[in-house]
């Protein structure tokens, strides 16, 4: 019997995933357990096992494509069974390989289901600015004329959301006529309005990944009440402390950063002030028994953010490796999801590009992120004296939900001074 | 000029085609002495005589084939079918020959052949004679289909199906044969077959129709008006070729359709505007290509079934204000 494999959900918050590569082949074998495919959800290239043996018969989702969550990708049964004829069609035309291979007889007009299933799943995932026509899918129903002259007007039409006059509160001509006549366009264009791409420039379709960041931030910014608490630390003695340590562990190949030092100080920080480690979830504060520490990592063209369990168990040699691993495969795209979950703070260190100050917008629901710039030797007053120092400035952004700005404020101060005072990071 | 009904503009065509052309002729039954059963051919036996005006067994089939030949050889037959529901008997004569002839024989020999033929229903003669099947024969590479709705149209264009140089089925209507208007005061009056009229403008709202279902367009128009509804109405007058670019234009105006015909909704003139405008009227479009047709039935006898079956002003009319309600009207 043939069976049709569907896109597994392989992550919270994976509404499509996207094939990297398929590693079996129509007419290609394989054994429980073997990895038939790459799958790219929002955050992570996904292994994706076979559950039994069986044969690949046919791929439905080619290399590259995406499909919703349960959309059929594939179909597997016994060797050389036949694929029967009311088995779904390949999703896309315009895959490679296997994917072309043409459906049964009477199919080809069978496609639509699939593609209709796939157009609200991608919007409502990322909520378009355009007023364009299926960029808004199920939460935003409107008629042509109703998004073509909204357009026109410079009208958001998600400002119309939910007062449309049309059957199921579809927004009609005479809604945007009305709003227009309201001047609800005036003042600068809405934040959606979109621009026209000039001569020469080139609009691309954005990696799961970007469109994973791109939501979860505008969420963020959107709906998290941010402020932000700065400090200066002078790091003279963290660095030597590091040099000390990297010193000692010549050796045996092991290397302590300035990150690693900062994330342990975080770690030990949060334990100690727990309005800091707390989020705010519909109306409830979380109370996190462990600190779990995000690394935001840049890539090429993205960003991720693996998570270090239980920071605040660990030493600072043992910190240094774990967090060496898994930005290294962090790069590699290897992250488990695992691994990209589960945080309860981020630490964001731009200190390599040499910035002065920068602020970071919280990753919930986490309800604190801490933004790093460069250290760098300054003239500062100690005990009456002008001095060199090494300082570091850094901005903590807080979720005023979770904490208030006292909250914030202490949990600066620890971090500070536990960097000030870098033997009690050994502690 | 006065007014003239429907019938008498058709009689004037025919009479002035076939003085004007030794090579028109008519065909049909009962159109001699008898006049035709609908007295569109009165006094035209009595002109022209029995060679030009031929009257012809019940044998549709028979006689529409040799309307076929006699196009082929240069003569230009004008056939009369006494209504749409006998051309049934003739389809492979139209569809199989007539309509593909130009085609199969590489263009060397065309049917410059009309025939007329009335449609309609509403006098209770119930299933297998009040249909409406002109879409049928629009849906027909090779055909030219068209359907008047006035008196000057019905002059103009019958004229210009006798003049063109393959085959016309001219579509009458058993309702409109008494309807008055003006016929043009000088010149032709030929009309060419491909070109919607509008009748009425509007901006609220295009309602497209042909045949005899404009003249309920025009009342439900008017009856609108009185709400404060300006409704635009579009006469199709032709079929195939199908004059979409009037409608689109109408559409862009209005952003709102409705299509009513006197057949059959299902794959009928409003599905196949349905189509077109969705493609290029699509973002002009405030709601729904709305359709309204006869009841997905063979047409009852029983007066109140017939009257429930039939695409009345009344149905038009709540299908426009329900289709206008969906967008705030």
């Amino acid at each position: 019997m043939s069976e049709e494999l569907t896109m597994p959900r392989l992550s919270d918050t994976m509404e499509q995933g996207t094939i990297g590569r398929w590693l079996k082949r129509e007419g290609e074998s394989f054994h429980e357990g073997d990895v038939i495919a790459e799958i790219e959800t929002d955050k992570a290239t996904m292994d994706f096992q076979a559950y039994e043996d069986g044969t690949m018969l046919r791929i439905l989702v080619a290399d590259g494509e995406s499909a919703p969550l349960g959309a059929p990708i594939a179909i597997i049964g016994a060797e050389g069974e036949e694929v029967p004829d009311d088995a779904p069609a390949a999703a896309s035309a315009n895959g490679d390989g296997g994917a072309e291979k043409p459906a049964g007889e009477g199919e080809a007009a069978e496609p639509e289901p699939q593609t209709e299933e796939q157009a609200p799943v991608a919007t409502a995932t990322e909520a378009a600015p355009s007023n364009g026509a299926p960029a808004d899918g199920g939460g935003l129903r409107a008629s042509p004329i109703a998004r073509r002259m909204a357009d026109a007007g410079g009208l958001d039409l998600r400002t119309l959301a939910g007062k449309g006059t049309g059957p199921d509160g579809r927004i009609v001509k005479a809604d945007v006529e009305r709003a227009l006549a309201s001047g609800a366009n005036a003042g600068p264009a809405a934040p959606g309005t979109p621009q026209p791409p000039g001569e020469g420039d080139e609009v691309r379709e954005l990696t799961p990944m970007l469109k994973a960041v791109a939501r979860r931030m505008a969420e963020s910014k959107a709906s998290v009440p941010h402020f932000y608490v700065s400090s200066e630390i002078d790091m003279t003695r963290a660095l030597e402390l590091r040099a000390e340590l990297n010193e000692a562990l010549a050796d045996s190949g092991e290397k302590v950063s300035v990150n690693d030092l900062i994330v342990r100080a975080c770690a030990q920080a949060l334990l100690q002030h727990p309005q800091a480690h707390r989020s705010y979830v519909d109306g409830h504060h979380v109370y996190h028994a462990h600190a779990n520490i995000g690394i935001a990592v840049a890539l090429d063209d993205g960003l991720i953010v693996p998570v270090l369990r239980d920071a605040d168990s660990k030493g600072v040699r043992q910190l240094a490796v774990e967090i060496r691993d898994l930005v290294t495969r962090a790069r590699d795209g290897k992250l488990r999801q695992s691994e990209i979950e589960g945080g309860t703070f981020t630490v964001s260190n731009m200190g390599m590009f040499d910035v002065a100050a920068f602020s970071a917008i919280i990753n919930p629901p986490e309800s604190t992120i801490l933004a790093v710039s460069s250290t760098v030797e300054r003239a500062v007053v100690r005990d009456g004296a002008v001095v060199p120092r090494e300082i570091m400035s850094v901005t903590l952004s807080c979720d005023h939900r979770a904490c208030s700005g006292a909250d914030g404020a202490r949990l600066l101060q620890t971090v500070k001074r536990h960097l000030e005072a870098p033997t009690l990071l050994l502690a | 000029m006065a007014d003239v009904t429907y019938r008498e503009a058709l009689r004037q065509a025919l009479d002035e085609e076939l003085d004007r052309d030794p090579d028109v002729f008519l065909m049909g039954e009962e159109i001699g002495r008898f006049e035709g059963s609908y007295k569109v051919t009165a006094g035209l036996w009595a002109k022209y005589g029995a060679e030009r005006v031929r009257e012809t067994p019940i044998s549709e089939e028979g006689f529409v084939g040799a309307g076929i030949g006699a196009a082929m050889m240069g003569l230009r037959p004008v056939i009369e079918i006494m209504t749409i529901n006998f051309i049934l008997v003739a389809m492979d004569q139209v569809v199989n020959h007539a309509a593909k002839i130009r085609y199969m024989f590489g263009g060397k020999v065309g049917v410059p052949l009309v025939i007329r033929t009335p449609g309609g229903a509403g006098a209770q003669l119930t299933a297998q004679h009040s249909q409406s099947l002109e879409a049928w024969f629009a849906g027909c590479p090779g055909l030219k289909v068209v359907a008047p709705a006035t008196p000057a149209d019905a002059y103009g264009m019958l004229k210009t199906a006798i003049r063109d140089d393959d085959p016309v089925l001219f579509c009458e209507n058993l309702v409109l044969y008494n309807l008055t208007g003006p016929l043009p005061e000088d010149g032709d009056g030929a009309i060419p077959i491909g070109r919607a009229a509008i009748p009425r403008e509007g901006t609220d709202l295009t309602l497209v129709a042909h045949s005899y279902t404009v003249q309920r367009a025009l009342r439900v128009a008017d009856r609108l008006s009185q709400d404060g509804i300006s409704v635009e109405v579009v006469d199709l007058r032709s079929l195939r070729p199908l004059d979409v670019d009037t409608v689109a234009e109408s559409v862009r105006k209005t952003n709102r359709v409705l299509v009513a015909e006197e057949g059959w909704s299902t794959y009928g003139v409003g599905a196949e505007l349905a189509a077109r405008l969705q493609r290029v009227c699509f973002d002009d479009l405030d709601a729904p290509v709305e359709r309204v047709g006869q009841a997905e039935v063979p047409m009852p006898y029983a007066k109140p079934l017939e009257l429930a079956a039939l695409p009345l002003e009344s149905k038009i009319e709540a299908a426009a204000r329900s289709l206008l309600a969906e967008c705030g009207l």
